[in-house]
């Protein structure tokens, strides 16, 4: 048949034919490749800000300084190198000055990611340093100023050497993470360290090697350095550097993944609908076209070019604005984001078009190819029915082809299965209710007004028709609702996580006398803060009565290691029992609390014993109860809890944490000064990047989400499109036959707004099971029902679909019937 | 020549059937102008469709030019359309997407016609739409489009013509002009025309006449 596809889509396009199906595939591959794309750039800017915790891309961890090679290695791949040693040492000043202090000797170009920062005074104004101290100089945390009784430009020693006090350590990028038993910090320059011979083999030294560079050079000299790392040495990435901000970003990760996945199966759905439509349309043309000699391969040949070109145009399109939304995003958000962000590649705007060709070949074509088997006895008798028959197999094939993007968009079965089994309910629960409710509505029909009469009519002669597009409704409704709800419990859980007042600064090392004044100074200052929890340093020693292997070089799993003890008798605030039970008041059994993951570390469980040394004693405890913790409340939290009794014994220190104002801060001077003995941890810089980080990510799931709402409103404008024609038609009827226009939308009101609340209802019910799986069981929070999500299912349901579907149909009070007529 | 033998259309219609066709057998010579009358719901369509192909019997057959249609399938059916068969229809059944040209050129395209634009053209000046070849059916009056579709249906030269209907939306005056135009080119072209109407006096200008009463032939020849 010589009449081109092309022209045949040409012509389409002339007469209007093509707009949905066009807008549809184009969207669907914009908000895929725009979100992928989108994604992929934040998640490489908010690592490259993570990264800044780390001061590094990556970095290793040994008791050793790195081998050289090593070095050479990262020169050639251009990559920046840096070196950090940490050590604990005593600090000398004068002859009554003397502290143990935590010494970090940084090289030259310290750090590689993230800031430095500095003041000229103790607790002064806080400036970047674009470089660690110069040889021969050291900075001091500031309060170590009141306790050495030093003033910036006097000497200190450390070990054999001595060096001039050039400024105030205040922040380094990081120092997050364990600060516990870290005595103030003393920055100096690596060059010195051989000139203080403080570190000898065997000495306790934490060497870091830090690496920076582009990240695909950075990610080729990792694989190339991870099969040369021996015991003891150990590649950290930026999850290690900051646990609490990892979970917080994997959170966002996965709600971004989810809300492209939902983006799939909508632009799936108006890709479906629209296809439905346009071949529904096209039913006429083919009978015309067979009238005349077109074969059934013929019709195929035509429409399978048709899809192809379609596809091929749509996709062009759809990536290219894709790459216009993500740039639209990076503006929008670009002054909120502390790095560039890196390019995105080529594999969103793959997804892009994979997502064009699946939803084509699983959508478009099974109705575009039943075109062929169109009868030519339609050219007689137009109220033939039309071909329908293979309808459930399409749906089979849609779902399959659904989730299968889901899956491989998301790279996730936990969200693919969340959301399937939503949809599912959703769509099940919907076929049943609705067929029975919309045969149900007769006998309620009969006795209401004529508008009701008139609605309700019209709900009930399409009622497999009305079934299935409430069912459409339910579904885009439900992953709108899915979006909402998760988007808003997660931004909730950052905030309540950080709320105001989170504590920022620790105090650690207070002896038992000093607690009373502890307490009543920061009552006094009306300064917000934990309880004093009490502290004994132990080491565990075996499991079962079992000797653990002793070797420190062994980071992972069981070996013997030094800890951290408290004792309590109430379960502490922030933590929850997972297992077990906890212990009676005042008791006085040898018993004790895991957190989860320190028990999943060392193997052990309910019932187990563990040996452990406090001092020079030793004894034994059963684990009755493990816990969960949260970590990111920057409260003290504990691995291990013992009844008050059993450790009641041994020499305790106690801890608190509390929360400064900046303007408050000048506190500390007077604190320390009181409590010289008292260590301070100031974790207010911390707090505030993870603040920080926190509201760009909101940010971006907030345009993520309207993104997605778009492409919801599309379906949904999609669905109403499908029953239009006959819609306008039997209205237009009535109009002929002298309906009032209150009377012909009253009656489109009622009857779409009923389809809405059937479909908010449906929606509702399967976003609540949606939510649940992916609260628990993707993103790892405490799943908690949405009262609020019912009226604004059901009641937003019924107001969108109803407007939309008058607002499709308002011409036909507008136009003349017989206009309309025509047009059909 | 057409022959109709024994043709039955049955159709299922709740738990029973519906007999559309009753066994109808007639037979039309070559060239000649035939009438399908009988009231509305009598079957005239039904007979109609299967006389040309478009649909299938229940039983009974339908020999064209020395083809039995019905023992072919559908697409042997529509090549065989696309070769003997031109068809005017009462809703003139016009693609909306397509300009008056583009609708004649169809049945050209599809016959793998390669001056389909000039024989178009000349159909459509035939017609009297010389100046309207670029139009949509919607810009154009029922009887333009009725013209249009009469071009397209004697573009590919058929030998069997058959009509629906053909004045059936039309206000007199134009549904005579529209008549005169299809029996002149009937004649031109040496063609088979089968007509379905009701309206007497258009029926009267054929040289023979069925009439059909509930599904059966009751008078013709």
């Amino acid at each position: 048949m010589s009449m081109t596809a092309t022209r045949m889509l040409a012509r389409d396009w002339r007469g209007g034919e093509l707009g949905v199906l066009v807008a549809a595939l184009v969207l669907a591959v914009a908000v895929v490749s725009g979100i992928s794309a989108f994604t992929t750039r934040l998640q490489s800017a908010l690592a490259q800000e993570s990264h800044r915790f780390l001061a590094a891309d990556r970095v290793v961890r040994s008791g050793s300084e790195a081998p050289l090679a090593w070095l050479e290695e990262a020169g050639r791949r251009g990559l920046d190198t840096a070196q950090v040693l940490t050590f604990p040492s005593m600090v000398y000043a004068g002859e009554e000055g003397m502290v143990l202090a935590s010494v970090k000797a940084v090289s030259s170009r310290y750090p590689l990611r993230g800031e430095l920062r500095y003041s000229e005074q103790p607790f002064g104004q806080v400036q970047v340093a674009t470089g660690g101290p110069a040889a021969g100089t050291v900075w001091l945390d500031s309060r170590l100023f009141p306790l050495l009784g030093v003033d910036i430009g006097d000497t200190v020693s450390v070990g054999e050497a001595s060096f001039r006090i050039a400024a105030a350590a205040r922040t380094e990028p990081d120092q997050g993470g364990s600060f516990l038993g870290l005595g103030p910090r003393v920055l100096m320059h690596y060059d010195d360290i051989a000139a203080t011979a403080v570190v000898q083999p065997g000495s306790r030294v934490e060497y870091r090697q830090l690496f920076a560079g582009e990240p695909p050079a950075v990610e080729r000299f990792e694989r190339w350095l991870a099969p040369q790392l021996e015991e003891g040495q150990r590649l950290l990435d930026v999850n290690e550097g900051q646990p609490g901000l990892g979970q917080a970003l994997q959170r966002a990760e996965s709600f971004l993944l989810l809300a492209g996945s939902l983006g799939v199966v909508l632009a799936g759905v108006a890709i479906a609908l629209a296809a439905r439509r346009f071949s529904e349309r096209h039913n006429d043309y083919v009978a015309i076209m067979k009238s005349l000699g077109a074969t059934s391969a013929n019709i195929t040949r035509l429409y399978g070019r048709s899809l192809l070109l379609l596809g091929v145009g749509a996709t062009a399109l759809g990536c290219g604005l894709g790459w216009a939304l993500q740039s639209a995003f990076f503006t929008l958000i670009g002054e909120q984001l502390p790095v560039t962000p890196g390019p995105a590649g080529v594999r969103p705007y793959a997804i892009g078009a994979a997502t064009a060709l699946v939803c084509l070949l699983c959508f478009a074509w099974p109705p575009s190819r039943r075109l062929s088997q169109a009868s030519p006895l339609r050219v007689l008798r137009r109220d033939m029915p039309q071909e329908q028959r293979r309808t459930l197999l399409d749906y089979a094939v849609g779902l399959s082809a659904v989730s299968g993007l889901m899956w491989w968009y998301s790279g996730d079965w936990k969200i693919t299965l969340a959301v399937l089994s939503g949809l599912a309910v959703t769509v099940l629960l919907g076929l049943g209710l609705a067929l029975t409710l919309l045969r149900g509505g007769r006998l309620v029909g009969m006795s209401a007004g004529s508008i009701w009469r008139l609605a309700l009519a019209g709900l009930q002669r399409r009622g497999t028709a009305n079934a299935l597009q409430v069912v459409i409704f339910a579904m885009a409704i439900m992953l709108l609702l899915v979006l909402l709800l998760v988007r808003t419990s997660l931004i909730d859980a950052w905030q309540t996580q950080l709320p105001e007042n989170t504590p920022n600064h620790f105090a650690l090392n207070i002896a038992p006398e000093d607690v009373q004044g502890v307490e009543q100074m920061l009552r006094s200052r009306e300064i917000p803060g934990a309880p004093l929890y009490p502290m004994i340093r132990g080491r565990i020693l075996s499991v079962n009565g079992e000797d653990l292997p002793q070797t420190d070089d062994q980071e992972e799993g069981r070996r013997q290691r030094e800890a951290n003890f408290t004792w309590a008798d109430t379960l502490p605030a922030d933590n929850s029992l997972l297992e077990g039970r906890w212990w009676a008041p005042h008791s006085d059994a040898a018993e004790v609390s895991l957190e989860v993951e320190f028990a999943e570390r060392f193997a052990v469980g309910l019932g187990d014993r563990i040996g452990f040394q406090v001092g020079s004693e030793a004894f034994e405890a059963t684990v009755t109860s493990i816990r969960e913790l949260d970590w990111q409340s920057f409260n003290p939290n504990f691995w291990l809890v013992f009844p008050p009794r059993l450790l009641a014994p041994y020499p305790a220190t106690f801890m608190t944490s509390f929360y400064l104002q900046p303007e408050q801060k000048p506190f500390l001077n007077g604190f320390i000064r009181q409590f010289p003995t008292v260590t301070v941890v100031e974790m207010d810089v911390v707090v505030e990047q993870v603040r920080g980080i926190v509201s760009q990510v909101s940010a971006a799931v907030e345009l993520v989400l309207a993104v997605i709402m778009a492409a919801g409103a599309l379906v949904l404008v999609a669905g109403v499109q499908a029953s239009v024609d006959a819609r306008m038609h039997e209205s237009s009827i009535l109009r002929a036959l002298g309906a009032r226009r209150r009377l012909v939308l009253g009656g489109l009101w009622i009857e779409f707004a009923a389809l809405g609340v059937f479909a908010g209802l449906l929606a509702t019910v399967g976003a609540e099971l949606s939510v649940y799986i992916l609260q628990a069981q993707v993103m790892g929070m405490a799943y908690a029902p949405s009262p609020w999500m019912w009226p604004l299912g059901v009641g937003g349901g019924a107001v969108l679909i109803a407007g939309l579907g008058v607002f499709s149909c308002r011409r036909v009070v507008s136009s003349p019937p017989l206009a309309v007529l025509r047009e059909l | 020549m057409i022959k109709a033998e024994n043709l039955q259309k049955r159709v299922p219609m709740g738990g029973s059937e519906l007999e559309i066709l009753k066994g109808i057998t007639l037979e039309i010579k070559s060239g000649e102008s035939v009438a399908i009358i009988g009231a509305s719901g009598s079957g005239k369509s039904t007979l109609l469709g299967l006389l040309a192909g478009l649909d299938e019997a229940s039983a009974g057959r339908v020999v064209i030019n020395g083809t039995d249609i019905t023992a072919l399938d559908e697409d042997q059916r529509a090549v065989f359309r696309g070769q003997h068969v031109g068809f005017v229809f009462q809703s003139f059944q016009l693609l909306p997407a397509l300009t008056a040209l583009e609708n004649v050129m169809l049945p050209l395209e599809l016959q793998g016609q390669g001056d389909a634009l000039a024989q178009a053209q000349a159909f459509l000046e035939r017609v009297g739409l010389a100046g309207r070849i670029q139009h949509y059916p919607r810009q154009m009056s029922g009887g333009e489009q009725q013209r249009v579709a009469i071009a397209r249906a004697f573009a590919n030269n058929p030998s069997i013509l058959f009509a629906d209907e053909p004045t059936g939306n039309l206000d007199t005056a134009t549904g005579g002009h529209i008549v005169d135009l299809l029996f002149e080119l009937n004649r031109e072209q040496n063609t088979t025309l089968v007509l379905v109407t009701h309206d007497l006096s258009l029926a009267e200008r054929c040289q023979h006449r069925f009439r059909l009463a509930a599904g059966a032939l009751v008078d013709g020849g």
